[in-house]
């Protein structure tokens, strides 16, 4: 058996710390004040560190911070995914916000069978309860050169400028997790405009997967950009909802993601009342960064 | 002592009694089969090229929401199952016929008739996801095989009417002690009915002086990505009932919801679905249960009890020391890294959950395991995953059942 890093808290195989102590919610209080830490807050607002911060709260913490990164690389030959979390500081305060400092391995979406090169990114997360999204700092190691990046991302475009507007109704991948070859390149570039949804969406209670597109409402290349517009389903934890998102992005390699979504909300239970819209859009264009 | 009828292999006896494995077979109430309840169809289209796949696709934008794709339209020569509602199967069949689109109907008739006339499993293709008939095809064929360890127990029936089906395995003899193993309470969870029909097949061929129980549970749905049961009450448009959060212990509790259009509905009290109350009886009567395992994806889990609470339970320590060696076997087998502990400190608190139920009721090795993958497929586990799941899967399964042969109690 191959020596592996073991993430800071969950038991695996090989290692032989006790569970027993581990308290997810109610957190051990150290009183030594953390100051600002590494998200530059001056001031002191009352965090207490959690001492024994659960792994789950720190992978959900990592996979915001990657969310945050993959929609800013903009590369959907370059998609990474949390292998696993090496090391991870928590802080709470009275206000139930959440702040983390983390380093975590990463390794590359795409279904290569064998290439598992693992990447390390350390990030600071952080939760506040005025703004929907976690603030997040993040520094990855390079999985690929950056040549060879753009390179494939250009492949990846030249293939899709040639996809006729077939998607009308397929659902990707299909109910025996199947993807097609062709299709591949479009679930990649959805997976990408999904990760700002997700990122968005995050919070210490609550995180996200993509599990389907569920359909293509357009994908036009007519100008030089890719114009995708599509409805993805997200499988939100802890709750188990599935929640569809329409997600309208434009893409052309190298530059920065424009993406607007919607996100349908749960029913509520009175009959004949229809569904609760969840009105989360939001139109965003980055300089270069 | 028997020997089997492969002729000439001695089952060791253990120095316990021997045991009961259940198998019990969920039949989620629920929404497809090739025939349901509400007259859907699944209907099979063979498109013989491009143009005719295009066709298809089109077809769902001309009638949105009422066809949905079980194998999409991928390429030609592949086969492509699609549901189509009652209501509008006549529109479609004349669709399909004025652009020249073959259904294999005819010839998915003539495939139905044979299977229920093949009398082995082995042209069953486990590494495939199956229909619900094909998946009862596969329990009758196994029945019969293997009639002199295997039998077939009908327990109760699902909202919707259908049966509730338990494999039992046993060498004969009444009131073993037994080990129950379910899969499938969630229908979305396409992998462990996959992964169940495996664990059934290896415990035949394992005759190692236990007796089993296997359960798979075809799945039946609403959609690819239903969770819930099919029931309906009036005040609300909103179906189903999570069968996981609609047992005894704890119910109610945080993880749980009351609100029936939430996906961890946990209905309106304890036990009041019939699929719940079913296993619960059955349980119960047989009375010998020293093991429950239940199987759910995703995540790469294997937890014991609690999830309604953060206290551990007074067996903590030996179930993680189990738990750990039933995952480094995993672990073996393709180098897949499950975490453990338990539910509430590995995966999140839920209240009202199968095994909790099962520990408060004296099983003490309760285990739920979550199956691959960690999200990157989730629920749509490509079908290349099932049998190597299936095999690191059995090796976890056959460390705790082998404890519990060692543990009595």
């Amino acid at each position: 058996m191959q020596l592996r890093r073991q993430p800071l808290s969950a038991p695996r195989p090989g290692d032989t710390r006790p569970a027993a102590q581990r308290l997810a919610v109610p957190l051990l209080l150290l009183l030594a004040l953390q100051g600002a830490a590494a998200s530059g807050e001056p001031e002191d607002s009352g965090w207490l560190q959690d001492a024994e911060p659960s792994s789950r709260l720190l992978s959900q913490a990592a996979r915001a911070a990657l969310h945050f990164f993959n929609f800013r690389a903009a590369s959907p030959s370059a998609l990474q995914v949390l292998a696993s979390v090496l090391d991870g500081r928590a802080w709470v305060n009275q206000k139930k916000e959440y702040k983390f400092d983390l380093v975590f391995t990463t390794e590359f979406y795409r279904a290569e069978e064998g290439e598992k090169r693992l990447g390390t990114c350390s990030a600071q997360v952080f939760f506040r309860n005025d703004k929907p999204r976690p603030a997040v700092n993040v520094t990855c190691t390079q999985l690929i050169k950056k040549e060879r990046r753009q390179e494939e991302d250009y492949q990846l475009y030249k293939l899709m400028k040639q996809l006729k507007s077939p998607l009308n109704a397929v659902r990707i991948p299909d109910s025996h997790g199947y993807i097609a070859p062709s299709l591949r390149p479009i679930w990649n570039l959805a997976f990408l405009g999904s990760s700002y949804v997700m990122w968005q969406k995050t919070t210490p209670f609550l995180h996200y997967f993509m599990s389907q597109i569920s359909s293509v409402k357009q994908w036009k290349t007519n100008d030089d950009a890719i114009d995708f517009d599509y409805t993805v389903l997200l499988h939100e934890f802890s709750t188990q909802e599935i929640i569809p998102c329409r997600i309208h992005l434009v893409w052309y390699p190298g530059k920065p993601l424009k993406v607007k979504y919607h996100c349908q909300e749960r029913q509520t239970p009175e009959e004949g009342s229809g569904t609760e819209e969840g009105s989360a859009v939001a139109l965003t264009e980055l300089s270069n960064f | 002592m028997q020997s089997s009828p492969g002729g000439g292999v001695v089952r060791k006896r253990s120095p316990v009694s021997r045991w009961t494995l259940l198998v019990c077979s969920f039949i989620l109430a629920a929404a497809l089969g090739q025939m349901n309840f509400t007259g859907d169809q699944v209907l099979r289209i063979l498109a013989k090229n491009e143009k005719q796949l295009s066709l298809l696709r089109d077809l769902e934008g001309l009638k949105p929401q009422k066809v949905d794709f079980w194998r999409g339209p991928a390429r030609p020569s592949l086969p492509v199952d699609m549901r189509v509602p009652f209501s509008e199967l006549k529109d479609i069949k004349a669709y399909l016929e004025s652009h020249g689109l073959v259904l294999l109907d005819e010839e998915r008739e003539a495939m139905a008739k044979s299977r229920r006339l093949e009398r082995s499993t082995s042209s069953f293709s486990y590494s495939s996801y199956h229909t619900l008939e094909e998946i009862y095809t596969w329990i009758d064929n196994f029945v019969t095989e293997h009639s002199d360890i295997v039998s077939k127990l009908q327990i109760g029936h699902s909202f919707e009417n259908r049966s509730i089906l338990v494999l039992k395995f046993s060498t004969g003899g009444s009131r073993r002690p037994a080990i129950w193993i379910d899969s499938g309470i969630h229908s979305r969870e396409w992998i462990t009915h996959a992964t169940g029909i495996w664990i059934a097949r290896k415990v035949s061929m394992d005759r190692r002086g236990w007796d089993g129980v296997e359960v798979t549970c075809p799945a039946l749905f609403q959609n690819r990505l239903w969770r819930k049961n099919k029931s309906s009450r009036p005040g609300t448009f909103c179906i189903g009932v999570d069968l996981n959060r609609n047992w005894k212990s704890g119910f109610g509790g945080n993880g749980s919801n009351n609100n029936p259009c939430s996906e961890t509905y946990h209905g309106p009290s304890p036990q009041s679905e019939p699929e719940v109350a079913a296993v619960v009886d059955f349980i119960m009567s047989h009375g010998n249960v020293k093991a429950l395992i239940s199987i759910h994806s995703y995540s790469q889990m294997l937890m014991y009890p609690y999830g309604h609470s953060l206290e551990p339970v007074s067996n903590q320590e030996e179930l993680y020391h189990l738990a750990k060696d039933a995952v480094q076997a995993l672990y073996e087998v393709h180098g897949i890294e499950y975490i453990y502990g338990s539910i509430s400190t590995t995966l999140y608190v839920a209240s009202g959950i199968t095994v909790d139920w099962a520990y408060d009721s004296g099983i003490k090795y309760s285990f739920s395991f979550e199956l691959r993958d960690t999200g990157r497929y989730g629920f749509l586990l490509p079908a290349t995953q099932i049998i190597p799941t299936a095999q690191e899967t059995w090796m976890a399964i056959r460390t705790i059942m082998e404890h519990t042969l060692h543990h009595p109690y």
